[in-house]
């Protein structure tokens, strides 16, 4: 289907099914409120063909390419619809298991994901690697009935929910670095897994701390090739940054459409809107350009460190009107609308840390785009 | 253009930019088809021209050839145009009793005209008065950057062209262009502005090592870099969805993220980049001077900001 036949298909689903769809609680709402949204969206997305635009037919999908993903989120976040981070969980869990998954795997399980009926996770970092990701110690040894995992993962998003996880193990020598790494496909109701939630400091628990003792895991569940799964780390970079990137800017779209009514006459000034929404519009100018790169079959590489940079000053630039426009709604209002913008000003403030934090961007940019050498 | 010929154009701009300014780039430029150029592909064309100019620190009177064409006084050689004064983007004339009242700038053009247009207000339209060059009082412009080329022009009450009836002009369409343009030679200043910057701290050696291997230093650099790619982005989507909105988003943009490009490159380019002998300080006071044409950063933001405020919602989001 064309982009536009597409866009306007979408639209109309939307706008019919608006009562179906929309979600059961009100304001912002708990995770497992946003949880239970997410779930009902995907089914009805997918059910009705949406969900699957985007996707090979391999895996459940109806073929087209990454901009009718990028559509289908762009709408639902814009509607309010889903939470962006949530559902783009999906968008790398995805990809990975169409590229390194046996086939029959990845016919398997990627439709459950796609509609709602699994959450996954993905476990990649860890308590004393977290930008350094290449040192990971979470360690899989390969026995004679399949492989045996041990050691701890952090930062999962998901995790509670999970029903499987993307895996990422120390199957070589540390010392190895980005050569030693497998990753596997792992059911989350194995024995031997804990999932230990943290509350975030926006009252949240997004993500945990996942505990791996002995827990069995078959080769057959293996992505891709043993001792190669940096590249399935690496692999997955480009959608995070260019679909995902791509709701969460018309996710911030309607926050400052929202800001703009909530605020009361007189407390924004005008320059600051004024930069606010200019950087808006540079960010989904660039996102763009980005999505349809990866739409003409570029291979997607650092110069989306760019985009990542751009997403985090623009966001926090955004929720840093909040405290202007909404004051009495920030530091005391107790009711719904004020949580909301508190929730999501307190989560604006990780926009610079999470996904590759902005100094490992910068890291990237100096030494892959500006070519400036090592930085030792 | 196909990419042959706009790889043979930019090859020509770019020769003649780096030997003439003013009068000499002006005629080679209309020499090697610019006029063409712009009447078959703007797009290319103006991005050419104008990023080239700015890598380059060349001045010319393109940005009058752009404003003229949107409106409709293409033909007219031997014409030059006011712009508005500096920081704003009101038409620089005002007319009452069939006289116009000019406060504006001109470029080098000024000195070899026949005609000076003037976009002015007449009641409530935008028209363009025609009037002799010598009614124009004129001062060359030194001010931060002596050679940006400029005069500031007034005229107080002058009678206009004879037989010259006022055509109203879609003035705000034709301001939109040429911020578009002048966005283009703003993106071109940072983009040379990081190169003199990065090539200085691969080259520069402190403690036995280059000063690129400092991430105080490369973080700027890259800052620097995401600046530059971002002004370039919004200036590519005003150009896919061109409106008076996009073009006064995309030079606010290229504007404001020059002032953190001369931030982070000249600290990195330190010492050296604070001598007149350096170039950077061309550009740095170039920079000023474009965000200043056609309505400053400031400016733009602000009016940006008033509209949303006064209307509550955003207009359409770029679209896929």
């Amino acid at each position: 289907m064309e982009l536009d036949d597409f866009r306007s298909s979408v639209d109309r689903w939307l706008e019919l099914n608006a009562e179906l769809l929309s979600p059961d609680h009100s304001g912002f709402g708990s995770l497992d409120e946003q949880m239970v949204q997410l779930s009902k969206t995907r089914r009805l997305a997918y059910d009705a063909g949406w969900m699957r635009y985007g996707w090979p037919e391999r895996v459940g999908g109806l073929g087209g390419s990454p901009l009718h993903r990028a559509y289908l989120g762009e709408a639902l976040a814009s509607r309010d619809l889903i939470d962006p981070g949530l559902y783009s969980l999906v968008e790398v869990l995805a990809p990975t298991m169409i590229d390194y998954a046996r086939p029959e795997l990845a016919a398997a399980m990627v439709p459950r994901l796609l509609r709602g009926d699994e959450t996954w996770c993905q476990g990649f970092s860890e308590p004393d690697t977290g930008s350094n990701l290449a040192a990971l110690t979470c360690r899989a040894e390969a026995t004679d009935d399949g492989w045996r995992v041990t050691g701890q993962k952090v930062w999962t998003s998901l995790a509670q929910y999970a029903d499987r996880c993307v895996l990422l193990t120390r199957t070589g020598t540390t010392e190895s670095r980005h050569r030693g790494i497998t990753a596997l496909f792992v059911d989350m109701t194995t024995p031997g897994i804990s999932v230990r939630p943290l509350e975030t400091m926006h009252g949240v628990e997004e993500f945990s701390e996942v505990f791996f003792d002995d827990v069995r895991v078959p080769f057959d569940r293996t992505l891709g090739e043993v001792d190669h799964g940096w590249s399935v780390a690496m692999d997955l970079l480009p959608y995070e940054r260019s679909t995902a990137l791509w709701y969460r800017g018309a996710f911030l779209y309607r926050r400052l459409e929202q800001l703009l009514n909530d605020a009361a006459v007189g407390v924004l000034a005008a320059d600051d809107v004024g930069e606010v929404f200019e950087d808006l519009y540079a960010l989904r100018a660039r996102s763009r350009m980005t999505l349809y790169r990866l739409d003409a079959g570029e291979q997607l590489g650092p110069e989306t460190s760019v985009d990542k940079v751009l997403l985090a000053s623009t966001e926090q630039a955004l929720f840093d009107l909040v405290p202007n426009a909404l004051p009495h709604d920030l530091l005391c209002g107790d009711d719904e609308v004020s949580e909301g913008w508190r929730a999501q000003f307190l989560y604006s403030r990780a926009a610079t840390i999470y996904g590759g934090s902005s100094e490992i961007q910068r890291n990237i940019i100096a030494k892959r785009l500006l070519d400036l050498g090592d930085d030792r | 253009m196909d990419l042959e010929e706009l790889a043979l154009f930019e090859q020509s701009v770019r020769r003649a930019a780096a030997t003439g300014a003013g009068d000499d780039l002006d005629r080679a430029l209309f020499e090697l088809g610019w006029a063409d150029a712009l009447a078959d592909d703007p797009r290319s064309a103006i991005s050419v021209v104008f990023e080239t100019q700015g890598e380059l620190n060349a001045t010319s009177s393109a940005i009058e050839d752009v404003i003229m064409r949107e409106l409709r006084l293409e033909d007219a050689l031997g014409r030059a145009l006011v712009l508005p004064s500096l920081t704003l983007g009101d038409p620089p004339g005002v007319i009452e009793r069939g006289r116009v009242t000019v406060r504006g700038i001109a470029t080098r053009a000024l000195l070899r005209c026949d005609t000076v247009a003037v976009p002015a207000i007449a009641g409530h339209v935008n028209v363009v008065a025609l009037i002799e060059p010598a009614a124009l009082e004129r001062r060359p412009v030194k001010g931060i950057d002596p050679a940006s080329g400029l005069y500031e022009v007034s005229a107080h009450s002058v009678g206009t062209g004879e037989g010259m009836p006022f055509n109203s002009v879609d003035w705000e369409a034709a301001l939109a262009k040429g911020r578009l343009a002048i966005s283009h030679e703003l993106v071109g200043v940072q983009r040379q502005m990081l190169r003199l910057a990065r090539d200085h701290a691969t080259g520069r050696i402190q403690f036995g090592r280059p000063i690129s291997a400092f991430q105080a230093v490369r973080h700027r650099l890259s800052e620097s870099l995401v600046a530059v790619e971002s002004a370039h982005a919004a200036l590519g989507a005003a150009w896919d969805h061109p409106s008076q909105f996009t073009a006064s988003v995309a030079k606010a943009i290229a504007g404001r993220n020059s002032k953190t490009v001369v931030r982070h490159c000249q600290q990195v380019l330190a010492g050296v980049g604070f001598t007149a002998s350096h170039p950077f300080h061309r550009y740095l006071r170039r920079s000023l001077v474009l965000d200043g044409l056609l309505g400053s950063s400031r400016v733009l933001s602000r009016q940006i900001g008033e509209e949303l405020l006064r209307t509550r919602r955003l207009p359409g989001a770029l679209p896929l």
